[in-house]
Formats: C-alpha cells, structure tokens, sequence
C-alpha cells in the first residue's frame, strides 16, 4: 500500500499551481492477475515520470481510488515527493463505479477546496477512470456530476477501458466530449507515459490557458 | 533689464508690506563664491526685522528637509555632499535659536502638500495681491515658476539667491530662460542615454512646457540649448558604454503591422549545414554548430564564439519575424545580457531562416529561484539582497530597452535567466514588439488586465501592459515565485484574480483576511517599506498606481534604495529582513527584542511583540514554526491560545482570532490601544516630542499622504517644554489656538 505523510508545509510553500490528478481504478476480481500487476506496475511509471519532469514534479498531485464492491481512497493526494510507491492493489469484488467516482470527485472538491482555503492556485483537475468491465452498482448520480463539471470546464475527465471486456457505452456517458479510449491490450505504460507528458504540458501553461492535449500521442495504445 | 544680473538690497523685503522667505537649498549651499552671504543678510535685516516685527519666513516643509538631510550619514559621501549635510545641521541650529529671538519664523507650512515648491507657489499665488514677496532659492525650476506667476499675475514677486556680502542677486529673464534651458538639457540627456532617474523624468515634463511658456510670456529668442529631440552629446555619459550600446530609439509611435504571413522557403538548416549570415555591417558564410535545443518556435544551434543560431521550425518562418530581426539588426544594437539577434541567418537559397544571437548563460528563473525548494538547492547561500541585485540588473536591462522604444511583451519566467553571479539575461528577443511588429506571445500570470482576453498576435501592447508585467516579475524575484494576486478563496481562476485587482497582503491597517497560508505574509513584512508601497499602488485596484504603474526607472531607483536599506545595519535593524525566507513578522521598532527559538534554536526567530497596556515588549516562548508544529521540546502552557468561540473574528490589525464582543471598531484590546496611543517613533520636528497616533498615522499612509511631522500640522499644540526656557510672547501664541494653515498664515499677515 502506499503511504504519505500530510504536510501542510509542502502543500503552501510551493508557489507552483497545482494539477490535481485523481486516478479512478476499478480492482473488481476480473481485474486479478496480469491486467493489476500491469496496472501498478503502470502507475508506479507515471509516479517516476511525473518526479523526473521539472515542471510537473512541482504541480502534479495524485490520489487514488479503487473500486471493487465498495469504494476506497487508496492514498489521498500529496506532492509526487511524498509518494511511495504503491506495491500493490488486490483485486476482488464487485464494480461499485458509481461509488468509486463519486468518491473521486469528492475527493477532487476536497482538494480545490483545501487549494482556495491556504491561498495555492490550482488548474482545473484530471480524472483517470479505468475499468475492465460493467458497473454494478447505479452510475446515474456519477455520470450527471461528471458530465456537469466537464461541461463548465472544471473537470478533464479519461475514461479508459482496459481489454475486450469493458463497457465501452458506459464509458462514454462519462465522457461527454471525447469517446472514452480501449487500452490496446495491457500497455498501462503506454498510457501513464502520455499521461505524464499530459500533466507536464499542463503544468508549463498558465492556469486558465486552453491547453492542447497531444492526443497524436495515444495512437500507440489505444484503438478508438 | 539689460544686464544679465541685477543687484538689490533684501532689507527692502523686511518692511512691514512685504515678506522674505529662504529655500532648503541656500541653507545647504557649499560654493565659496558666496559663503558668509546669509550671516550677512541677517546682520543687515535683523534691526529692520525686530523693529516690524517681521521675521524672515523658513516654512516648515523646509525645516523638515533639511531635518531630514542632517540624519544623513555624511561619511560615505562626497566631500561636497558631506559638507552640505554638516550645513544642514548647522542650519537647524541657527533657525533654532533666530526663531527665539525673533529672527525667524519657521512654524508655517502645510504638511498635506509633499512638496516646498508647490508650497511657495500656493503662498506666492495667494499674496500676491497683498504683499511684495522675495524667495532666496537655487532651484531654476522654481525660480522660473515664481517669475512666470508674477508676470502672469503683474505683481511683484522676486527669485533670486544671496551674494558674499548678503546682497540679492536676481537673473534677467533671459539668463534665467538659458539657465533653465541647461537644466532641462541636462535631465534630458541623463534620460537619453537611458541613465535617468525618476528625478530626470519629472524635472523634464515640468521643464519642458514651464520654459516655452517662459519664452513666450517674455518674448525670448530661442535658447542655444535645442528644446526639442534627444540631445546630441550628452554632457555627461555616465553609463559605461560596455554594458548598453547607445543606438537611435525605434520608432514609438508605430502602427501595427498587417497580420503576420508564413514565408516560402526551400529548407531548413540543420547541424552542419553551411548557411550565410548577414549583421548590419559585413557578412559571410558559416556552418551551424551541434544542436542544442529545441523549443516551441524553432531549433537552437551553436554559432561559435559565445553565440547561437536560432533556426525557426517551418511554422514560424514568417514575415513579422523576418522584417523584425532585420529592423534589431540593422540598428547594431549590443548590450550585455540581451540575446539581442547580432545577425541574419538565411540557407543556401539565401532564403531567411533564423538569426544568430549571444549565448545566454545561467538557466530560466522558472527552474531556480521560481520555487522555494529549487531556490534553496540553487543558490543556498543567497540572501534577500542577492534577489534584489537581481531585481536591478533585471530592470537595468527592461530600462535600456524601454529607452529604445522595445517592448518586451512576453516577460515571463522562462523567457529570464540567472546565473550563480546574479547576472540576469534576457532571451526570446524575437519575439519582442519593435515598431508595428507585435509580440505575438503572452504569459496570462503576466498580462495586464486591459490586455487579458485580447489576441496576443493582433494587438500592440502598450507601455502600461508592459509595465503590468514588470511589476508582476518584480515582485515573483522578490517571492521568489508567488503570484501577486494569490489569495484565499481562489477557484483557480488566475484571469479572474487579476481582473479583480484585490491585492491581499497585509497593507497597512487593511483587512488581510485573504492573505495566503504560509510564510509568504512574513515575506511580504519585510519588504523596504517604498518597494512595499509601490507593490501595493500598483496592483491594489485602490492604489494610486494601478492605472498610471511605475515605470522601470522608478522600480530600478526603488530597488537600488532597497538595496543600500539592506546594507545599511541601522536603517535595517531587523537581521531577518535579509533572510529570504523570513518565519515571523518584521520587528517593530529598533529597540524590540530578538532572540533565537529555545525551542528549535532558529537564529533570530523570536521577535517582541509591543503591548501598549504594559508599555512594554511581550517575548513570545517559541517560535512561529514550534508553535505551529507543536514543540520539539516541552509544551508552555500557551498563554498567547484564546478559547474557541464560535462568535469569533480577526482583528484587523494583528490579524489574530478574538471573540468578537472583545473588538473595537475590527480591533482587538491591545491594537486599540496601540492605534489610540502616540506613535514613540515619530517625534515632532518642533518640540521633539511624540505627537500622533498610530491610528491618526494610518489615515494619512492609507491615502498615501505624507504623515504630518508636528503637532501644528495636525492642529494640536506643542506640550510646554518642561526644561526649555519659557517661549517668549510671539512664539506662545502660536500654541493657543490650533487654526488652519491658511488662517494662521492670513493672522501673520495681517501683523498678529
């Protein structure tokens, strides 16, 4: 698991605007085996890349939620320098998906606020969602917030469907501008390296910039 | 008048219908050709005087600055500035001890207006019609103003200095036009040469209509001094022609160019490749040096000799760029730390691809002193004043190139880079605005709020955009990366933040409630105090400069005050006002206690704080950060801690939290005492006592007025000096009643 410690000092000695990223895993029991030892092993690379990049080591902060038959924080947000590494995720359960990105978004309002409250700029924040499959649980509520926040450009939202097997329709609901992309086999590294170059572009523009997401770049792992 | 000076007896002016009234600057005045003339002048008058009862007239605002030159240090001036200073002193001694007798008469002004000459114009103007005045002054600016009023007004009003023997020395109107003409030309060429101070700007826009309204008034023939254009030669090239090379200024007044077009070309050089390079005067063949990076416009190679070769990617091959670079080529213009293109660079098919330019060497304030992190793994070493020295040769640079008609447009962290002897360079000069050319470029954090949501490629900036940036750059030097209008309760909208124009740190006795988390507030304490002031004025939507902002010769004379403020150890007294990153507030007085943190054993940590009620320092036990993190050592019992009451606010001086039954008027108990109680630092130039509140003061700075200095300008009177002789019977009168400035002017006047 990972772990972190709060620092209130890193969070407002750091005059950088932030780039809040939260990854919406799905670890429901189809994930077992390779596709999760993919998936960690592909977010540990985003972890390395976002530390390695000068502009986006200083902006990037990431949590993490699960889903399986609940939803779960994995880690909450904080500075890639306070980040461990993440050993592993088990998979097992259900796909609360509703659950899991209600929770992310509370989590991504929790954080803005916390940005507002001690005086830290921010860019409009990232949501990661990967699943292999179909929800279980009611994604309405879910859907209606995401599509809400994208529409009033407060929210960037990548649905990610990992394998044959994911609902790419549901996918799409959450996604209201740009059809959700299928990993092209298990290429997590792929995708986290254009995630990290992402997040690095972001950072290097000013908060408010229209910013143009290289999307060039997904060819080599997705197949539309 | 024919002849160039006239000689009259001042004495004339001590008679009861006329008044006699001497500057700062005859006070100070060093030359030896008219040394002893005031000792004279008071030899010849003082019968006259003591028989009208009609003492010569040195106004308060003139007491006041030669007060404030005294207190000058004098040992590390100039012979004559030394010498002026120790007469400053002698002077206050003199005025002293002639009022008591009678002789002078020095507690008239009007503190409001900051300066004499506006007060002897407003004085001249309103008793011109009454009385015969004479002002002893060296100011040609001034001399020129009474004289032109007293045409205008057909009374007698005379300027003129003291000779040797106490005579009054008075120009003619041409000799006064000519001397005025030199100075003008004198401030205009300082200017010129891109050496000029705030100074040179304002003597220039005053002297400039002052003297063709002078000419015209008197009928003079044109000075030999040429009025119009830059000077020719300048009298005296300070600059050191290595660092800015002098060249004619572009054009200011330029339209915009038609919209930028993509030019044809056949290829694009690439390492190796020979291309042909063309500066203002010779040209050649060369070929291009290993890559050395590439960025968003285009490819940099390495030119050899200290240079690189700029090589656009096939998108920005334009028009613009083209006619822009040779416009900054062909000028010729070299200056040290400006990657200013020295060259063309075209291809084999002689077609325009690039240009070359200087290496820039250090790396981009984003990447080292932008972030605290990066700063302290950059320079370790480096103090506040090592930031400021940055923040000069920053502007030394913006300046040159202001007084060039350049524009840099796009000024933003990556666009500046420093070096580990603080040695600022300017990059991206292509995408400067030069004449019509725009800078197609922009940085939102850095764009003016008039600027903000208009296209970067399709407008011109003005110099008030441009001022916009630079200030925002000065101040992120300074905070080392943070953003002027971060403040809480913020949704990420920085386009928004700076519409706005609330600017939140703590100003004075204003709210601070949106001031960011953090240290960045103590920071900010410890900013010189006239930085401060021209941060707040100019991003504060109620500053008085936020429509008309600083230009880079104010910023630079402001941080070049700051940077001997630094150094000076008893201007300075707070050791932390050096750090960069302060943990606690700058110290309030000279003689408030600093201690290290017990606790952490930080140095310096531990301020005083002022408590009225005791008259006396309260030592907190800790630190602000072992307060904070809690205690490495035992916990106190946190006498300081109030209880969590829900009815809570901020007091709006100290900013701490109190139960709001316990505010007066948004104070806590102890800040309304200290803002009801006398300020101990201000004394009153005339009784040397402490004579206003801190609250009183407050009104005054917020409105950026200058804080009165005795009790007669704030219409109290001056307590009895209990060891002083008793005052004599003129002097006590002017302790009865407190009346205005012009009523107590108008009862002189009428002989009470």
């Amino acid at each position: 698991m990972a772990r972190l410690d709060i620092g209130a000092d890193d969070l407002i000695d750091n005059p950088t605007p932030r780039v809040p990223v939260s990854l919406c895993l799905d670890t429901s029991s189809s994930m077992g085996g390779s596709p999760i030892q993919e998936l960690v092993r592909g977010v540990n690379l985003f972890y390395d890349a976002i530390d390695e990049d000068d502009d986006a080591h200083d902006s990037a902060e990431i949590n993490i939620v699960e889903f399986n038959s609940s939803a779960a924080l994995v880690h909450d947000f904080a500075s890639i320098e306070r980040l461990q590494r993440i050993t592993s995720l088990a998979a097992n359960g259900l796909t609360a998906m509703g659950a899991g990105v209600n929770l992310a978004l509370d989590s991504l309002e929790k954080r803005k606020a916390t940005y507002s409250g001690s005086g830290v700029l921010y860019y409009q924040p990232w949501l990661v969602l990967m699943t292999d499959g179909a929800p279980t649980d009611n994604i309405e509520s879910a859907v209606k917030r995401v599509v809400d926040l994208v529409d009033a450009k407060k929210l960037t939202v990548f649905p990610i469907g990992i394998g044959a097997g994911a609902d790419m329709k549901t996918l799409a609901r959450f996604s209201p501008h740009r059809p959700p992309l299928r990993l092209d086999g298990l290429k997590f590294k792929e995708f986290f390296e254009w995630l990290s170059k992402s997040v690095a572009r972001v950072s290097r523009s000013t908060p408010g910039d229209t910013v143009k997401l290289d999307l060039e770049g997904l060819a080599g792992w997705a197949e539309l | 008048m024919s002849a160039a000076v006239t000689l009259l007896d001042p004495v004339e002016f001590l008679q009861p219908n006329r008044r006699l009234f001497i500057d700062t600057n005859i006070f100070m005045d060093t030359d030896p050709r008219r040394a002893g003339g005031l000792k004279r002048l008071f030899e010849r008058g003082q019968g006259t005087i003591l028989k009208n009862g009609n003492p010569i007239v040195v106004p308060t605002k003139v007491v006041g600055e030669l007060t404030k030159q005294s207190r000058l240090d004098a040992s590390n001036e100039t012979e004559e500035r030394s010498e002026a200073i120790n007469k400053a002193a002698a002077a206050l001694t003199f005025l002293d001890s002639a009022s008591k007798v009678g002789l002078i008469r020095k507690d008239l002004g009007d503190d409001t207006n900051p300066y004499a000459d506006d007060l002897f114009l407003q004085l001249f103007e309103r008793f011109a019609g009454t009385y015969e005045m004479c002002l002893l002054t060296h100011d040609i600016t001034i001399k020129l103003r009474v004289r032109l009023l007293a045409h205008r007004l057909g009374k007698r009003l005379v300027v003129g200095v003291l000779t040797k023997d106490g005579e009054l020395q008075v120009d003619a109107d041409q000799m006064l036009f000519d001397r005025g003409m030199r100075k003008y030309a004198r401030h205009e060429s300082r200017l010129a040469e891109g050496s000029g101070t705030f100074k040179d700007e304002s003597e220039v826009a005053t002297l400039k209509p002052l003297l063709d309204d002078f000419r015209k008034a008197f009928r003079l023939r044109e000075s030999g001094v040429n009025l119009k254009g830059r000077v020719a030669k300048p009298l005296a090239p300070k600059r050191p022609a290595g660092d800015f090379h002098q060249a004619n200024p572009f054009t200011a007044a330029a339209k915009i160019k038609p919209r930028d077009t993509a030019l044809t070309f056949t290829s694009l050089p690439k390492e190796g490749d020979q291309v042909m390079w063309e500066s203002a005067a010779k040209g050649g063949k060369f070929v291009l040096g290993p890559l050395l990076g590439e960025g968003g416009e285009g490819s940099v190679y390495d030119g050899g000799d200290d240079t690189v070769v700029k090589i656009f990617d096939k998108d920005h091959v334009t028009q613009h760029r083209k006619e822009k670079i040779q416009l900054l080529v062909g000028r010729g213009i070299q200056a040290k730390g400006m990657c200013i293109p020295t060259a063309v660079v075209r291809n084999g098919d002689g077609e325009f691809v690039g240009y070359v330019m200087p290496k820039a060497s250090g790396r981009e304030f984003q990447r080292t002193i932008f972030n605290k992190r990066k700063f302290e793994k950059e320079f370790p070493t480096w103090k506040k004043a090592d930031l400021v020295d940055i923040c000069i040769s920053f502007l030394e640079k913006v300046q040159y190139l202001h007084s060039m008609n350049i524009i840099l447009g796009d000024i933003n962290p990556k666009n500046l880079m420093i070096d580990n002897k603080k040695n600022v360079f300017i990059i991206d000069a292509d995408s400067w605005q030069v004449e019509g050319y725009p800078c197609p470029v922009g940085t939102p954090m850095f764009t003016s709020p008039a600027m903000l949501g208009k296209a970067y490629a399709e407008d011109l900036r003005t110099m008030e955009d441009e001022l916009f940036a630079v200030a925002t750059m000065l101040f992120m030097i300074v905070m080392t990366g943070q953003f002027p209008y971060i403040r809480t309760g913020t949704d990420g909208d920085m386009v928004q933040l700076i519409k706005e124009g609330n600017f939140a740190f703590q100003y004075e006795n204003r709210n601070n409630k949106d001031q960011p988390d953090g240290d960045w507030k103590y920071m900010w304490s410890h900013i010189h105090k006239p930085v401060k002031d021209l941060f707040w004025h100019t991003f504060h939507k109620e500053g008085k400069r936020y429509a008309k902002r600083p230009t880079a010769t104010e910023w630079l004379e402001a941080f070049r005050a700051y940077r001997s403020y630094l150094g000076d150890k008893r201007a300075n007294f707070d050791p932390m006002s050096n750090d960069v990153y302060p943990i606690r507030n700058k110290a309030f007085r000279p003689d408030t206690p600093i201690q290290d943190c017990p606790g952490c054993g930080r140095k310096n940590a531990i301020a005083g704080i002022w408590n009225d009620a005791s008259e006396d320092y309260f030592v907190p036990r800790q630190c602000n950060k072992c307060r904070a993190t809690g205690p490495q050592t035992v916990r106190p019992a946190g006498p300081r801690r109030m209880p969590t009451t829900p009815a809570a606010a901020d007091c709006k001086d100290c900013s701490k939290s109190f139960p709001k039954s316990q505010l007066t008027y948004g104070r806590c108990p102890t800040c309304t005492t200290k803002a009801n109680s006398l300020d101990p630092g201000r004394l009153c130039i005339d009784c040397r006592q402490p004579f206003i509140t801190h609250d009183h003061i407050g009104w005054f700075t917020t409105r950026f007025l200058d804080v009165p200095k005795s009790h007669a300008a704030i219409k109290t009177t001056c307590p009895p000096a209990p060891t002083s002789p008793r005052r004599s019977a003129s002097a006590s009168n002017a302790q009865q009643a407190p009346m205005g400035f012009w009523a107590r002017v108008k009862s002189w006047f009428q002989g009470n």
